[in-house]
């Protein structure tokens, strides 16, 4: 008997589809999946008609909620044959490990929550704003703003299992239509949360709002039909610019891309780290925190850390204590959190195992086992590779001053992670200029807000509504008309 | 357990080393003789080089101590149990770049030295203000000639190559080029002055500004009269350092950011100034070059497009079979990115009367060239290991059957470095079956292709920066950005 294929199954706005399925993936050694022929069910994908936005606005936003509510528990992997299947599959697929996957699994049902999610949108939208008009007196006018929903597209990341329940959250909260082209490393999560959402309300205008297809980005037959203004408003793009370049062909007037685009985190820590083993433990483990979990594969993950602790061959010596200090914090992570990677890039092995035979200017800790490594370098430089860091491999660089690391911090830097306080203010706002978009207590870049915070400094959650104006003029604004319309300051 | 030794036979070991020394002499410089050794007595040769090379070098190449060390390997009894002491080509590149920004040349000077058997701690480099100041003073104090060579990734690799290196290099080509395998050597072949025709640098410390002044002394025999290049200065390394961060730096939308020194961006004017009459000024030296060495033997090193243009118009005034029959005409590939022509190889053949234009592989990091043969299979020098390694593993792949992997190579002849090699190439070899064109060396199949290229999978998304995503990016999002 040949052995069950994996299915990215197709779910249409509460259809499920598992027909014409043709086969994908399979480069590279990675498994093959089989996902119904988008070409066949390319008229399915998109929303007919604008009009059909409106039962989405049946629901009160608590009724948003109750549903979200119910959804969560029914993810539970104990109940759900759906979750079960994609989690086996998902093994192969996502770029981390069985544990962390399965951690993510385990966590992915508390999202649902409902006072989180509450609190999610306050914060980053405001309720009052989802559920009619915010309205103030400017100019002569009562001026009222409204974030509704849009007709959206998701291309979603496959870093985490988590991104797919995130994007099905994030639609429903803002009653927006979502379409969630799913990734090659998470082609099974997202179609097992709208089939679980299918068997609880088939019918319910949330379910109605969701479509979610496996296609090859850049299948341009195929995006070319859907990325249509009458189709879609909003295309929100997760980093990876193998898609996204294919998407930005087609953006044009009426289509708005929100690029969620590739960035990368640092470290900024100050002497102090190195003053005494203790500060050296402490600080190890805030670094490896802040690095580690989820193996690395995390826009926010650390990958450069900073000590200005100056290049003496005295600071060298401690920093290299300090290295020692993260390996072991690392090394003694729980395997939920972080494991030794699922398969260390070559590549990069190979210029680890380089860096090792220049010991005059390099310390390479662990790395031999593949379990992930520490490059610490000598002098003010980071590794000439380090546009390539992951896996669990950090290079720690000694410098003598902030403006040294400024320099580094970039349009491209998410997460700056700082330690001790001191550095705070000063860091956060010369980093801001910068273009750093987060900044974070070192060891908490993982265990903070989290994606239900504002994300960056790009935050999809504002973007992913359209804000709408409405003005009513008060009893005694002038008209344009009759004789006093001359009178009227046309000002911009 | 005891073992009792096999008695102990040098045949070999006296072999190799005269392999390692001058191939080309030993063999008379016989070109078909060289390529059609039986593949046993030449992999027993390559082993006993390895082992031989490995007891000498070990106690001279730093670094290659330390590769032993850490892999525990003083002696290999397979060809494939060198894999492990191959050099990833990265080993070149791997000084901090501060030291070039800050010029600290001692401190490279101490780095390089741990990459060549030769001495460079009495070379004073304290007045050394650039790379090009820095390696001329090697080259005039010591018997290196350093092969310098900029990436797109904006840093500058270093290969401290000796001038017997480039010689013998040199010497492979004309070899391998002026003699039709399968015959003896013709008069003239071996010891006759050949005009060299290099549209390129007169000097300079890459393989580009090197090549014309080596191939004076090899197909020149050093006769001035014979030696045709088309620019009358030096290829800078600091200039060509600068173009590649610029570059970089462009493609990551800063170039802000790059730091560069005064002296230097003083002369960006002069080298933005011969950039740009270059395709113009090569052209012209190559319609020279036509009229002046008419119906006499020439060796032309140039690009395909370059040589192209000339014949056509050359055609087009009704000229051919400019120069002698038995001339040698090695092109690039060409650019990435400029597709030759259809006709190219005909166009050029007609016009410069040459049997057929040869392309060639090779680098700054090997002294041997394989050239392309008539079935276009690159040949590999019997003094030249080759090996295929596992994309993820980095495990040499059976030496049997048709296998792609990472080319590696151990070349014998190095003089100066290690010479085992990891390069960024894809490669096929069919390791079993013997090319059609009657070499016995082993043959890499012409699509050759970088390996970064080929990486990367179908559709898989990850909010973690790559700098192909940036790059892409960049093109991308400032495209339609307005």
């Amino acid at each position: 008997m040949m052995a069950k294929r994996p299915i990215s199954y197709a779910v249409l706005r509460g259809e499920v589809v598992e027909t014409d399925l043709i086969e994908f993936g399979g480069r590279g050694g990675d498994i093959t999946f089989l996902a119904p022929d988008p070409h066949k069910i390319a008229d399915r994908i998109p929303l007919a008609s604008p009009r059909l936005m409106e039962d989405m606005y049946s629901i009160p936003f608590d009724g948003i909620l109750d549903y979200l509510a119910e959804l969560g528990p029914r993810l539970e992997l104990s109940r759900n044959p759906y979750m079960q299947e994609a989690l086996e599959y998902s093994y192969d697929t996502a770029p981390s490990t069985k544990p962390i996957v399965d951690a993510f699994y385990h966590d992915l049902p508390f999202m649902f929550d409902k006072e989180r999610i509450r609190k999610m949108v306050d914060f980053n939208i405001g309720i009052d704003h989802l559920e009619g008009w915010v309205e103030q007196q400017l100019n002569g006018c009562t001026v009222g703003i409204r974030a509704y929903g849009s007709r959206q597209l998701h291309i979603v990341a496959g870093n985490g299992p988590v991104l797919g329940a995130l994007t099905v959250i994030r639609g429903a909260v803002t009653r927006g239509d979502m379409i969630v082209k799913v990734p090659s490393n998470d082609p099974f999560t997202t179609g097992a949360i709208a089939r679980t959402m299918v068997d609880m309300a088939p019918d319910h205008p949330i379910t109605k709002h969701l479509a979610v297809a496996y296609w090859r980005g850049g299948d341009e037959a195929l995006e070319s039909r859907i990325y249509q203004p009458h189709n879609i408003e909003k295309i929100c793009a997760w980093g990876g610019f193998a898609s996204v370049k294919h998407v930005t062909k087609y953006i044009q007037p009426g289509i708005e891309l929100i690029s969620l685009d590739p960035k990368r985190s640092a470290s900024i820590i100050g002497k102090e780290a190195l003053e005494s083993p203790e500060t050296m433990a402490e600080v190890g483990a805030r670094i490896a925190a802040d690095f580690a979990p989820g193996n690395q594969v995390a826009c926010s993950s650390s990958r450069l850390v900073y000590v200005m602790c100056g290049t003496e061959d005295e600071d060298i010596e401690k920093l290299k204590q300090l290295g020692q200090a993260t390996y072991d914090a690392m090394m003694s992570l729980p395997e939920v959190i972080s494991t030794k990677p699922k398969r260390y890039d070559p590549d990069l092995k190979r210029q680890v195992d380089t860096l090792r035979l220049n010991d005059d200017f390099y310390t390479v800790i662990g790395g031999k086992d593949g379990e992930g490594a520490i490059l610490i370098s000598h002098t003010s430089d980071r590794v000439e590779f380090w546009e390539y860091l992951g896996d669990r491999t950090i290079n720690i660089i000694p410098v003598d001053t902030l403006d040294e690391v400024l320099d580094v911090v970039d349009a491209y830097t998410q997460t700056v992670g700082v330690w001790p306080d001191n550095l705070w203010d000063t860091v956060r706002h010369k980093g801001a200029l910068h273009g750093g978009q987060r900044f974070v207590e070192l060891g908490y870049g993982f265990n903070g807000a989290g994606l239900v915070g504002p994300q960056d400094g790009i935050e999809p959650m504002r973007r992913i509504v359209k804000w709408i104006v409405s003005e009513k003029p008060s009893a005694d604004k002038v008209p344009l008309w009759g004789d006093t319309a001359k009178d009227v300051k046309m000002l911009a | 357990m005891a073992t009792t030794a096999p008695p102990k036979d040098n045949t070999v070991e006296r072999e190799a080393e005269r392999w390692m020394n001058d191939p080309y002499e030993h063999f008379g410089y016989h070109n078909t003789r060289i390529h059609s050794l039986p593949r046993e007595e030449v992999e027993a040769v390559q082993l006993a080089a390895m082992n031989l090379r490995l007891k000498e070098r070990r106690g001279e190449v730093q670094m290659l101590a330390k590769l032993a060390d850490a892999q525990g390997i003083d002696e290999v009894s397979s060809l494939e149990g060198l894999a492990p002491l191959l050099m990833p080509h990265d080993i070149y590149k791997s000084y901090p770049t501060s030291l070039l920004a800050k010029q600290q040349f001692g401190k490279l000077n101490g780095w390089l030295g741990k990459l060549t058997r030769h001495d460079l701690s009495g070379v004073d480099v304290s007045q050394c203000d650039s790379i090009d100041s820095w390696l001329t003073k090697i080259r005039d104090e010591t018997l290196l000639d350093v092969g310098a060579s900029s990436g797109s990734s904006g840093t500058c690799s270093f290969y401290p190559k000796s001038k017997r290196d480039y010689r013998l290099s040199m010497m492979g080509m004309r070899v391998q080029l002026a003699q039709k395998f399968g015959e003896d050597p013709q008069p003239g072949d071996i010891d006759g002055k050949i005009h060299a025709i290099i549209p390129l640098y007169k000097d300079g410390h890459a393989s580009m500004g090197a090549f014309g002044k080596y191939s004076c002394e090899i197909f020149a025999k050093g006769d001035p009269d014979f030696w045709h290049y088309c620019f009358d200065f030096k290829l800078s390394s600091d200039l060509m350092w600068l173009a590649a961060r610029l570059r970089a730096a462009a493609a990551k939308g800063d170039v802000s950011k790059v730091d560069v020194p005064a002296t230097l961006l003083a002369r960006r004017a002069e080298w933005e100034q011969q950039q740009a009459n270059m395709p113009a000024q090569q052209l012209a030296f190559v319609n020279e070059m036509i009229g002046k060495l008419q119906g006499q033997r020439v060796f032309v090193m140039s690009t395909s497009n370059l040589l192209y243009a000339a014949a056509k118009r050359g055609l087009e005034e009704g000229l051919s079979g400019v120069f002698a029959p038995d001339s040698v005409f090695m092109g690039g590939g060409g650019a990435k990115g400029v597709p030759l022509p259809d006709d190219l190889e005909e166009v050029i053949e007609r016009f410069f009367n040459t049997k057929r234009m040869i392309s060639s592989y090779g680098m700054t990091e090997m002294n041997s060239f394989s050239v392309l043969c008539e079935h276009d299979r690159y040949h590999v020098l019997p003094w030249v290991t080759p090996y295929l390694l596992d994309l993820d593993s980095g495990q040499p792949l059976p030496r049997s059957g048709q296998q792609t992997g990472r080319a590696a190579f151990f070349d014998m002849t190095a003089e100066s470095c290690w010479g085992g090699l990891v390069t960024g190439d894809l490669v096929t070899i069919d390791w079993d079956h013997p090319c059609e064109c009657g070499r016995t060396s082993y043959a890499m199949e012409k699509k050759i292709n970088r390996v970064s290229e080929i990486q990367g999978g179908d559709d898989k998304i990850s909010c973690a920066a790559t700098p192909g995503a940036q790059a892409e990016a960049m093109e991308f999002l400032t495209g339609f950005g307005g």
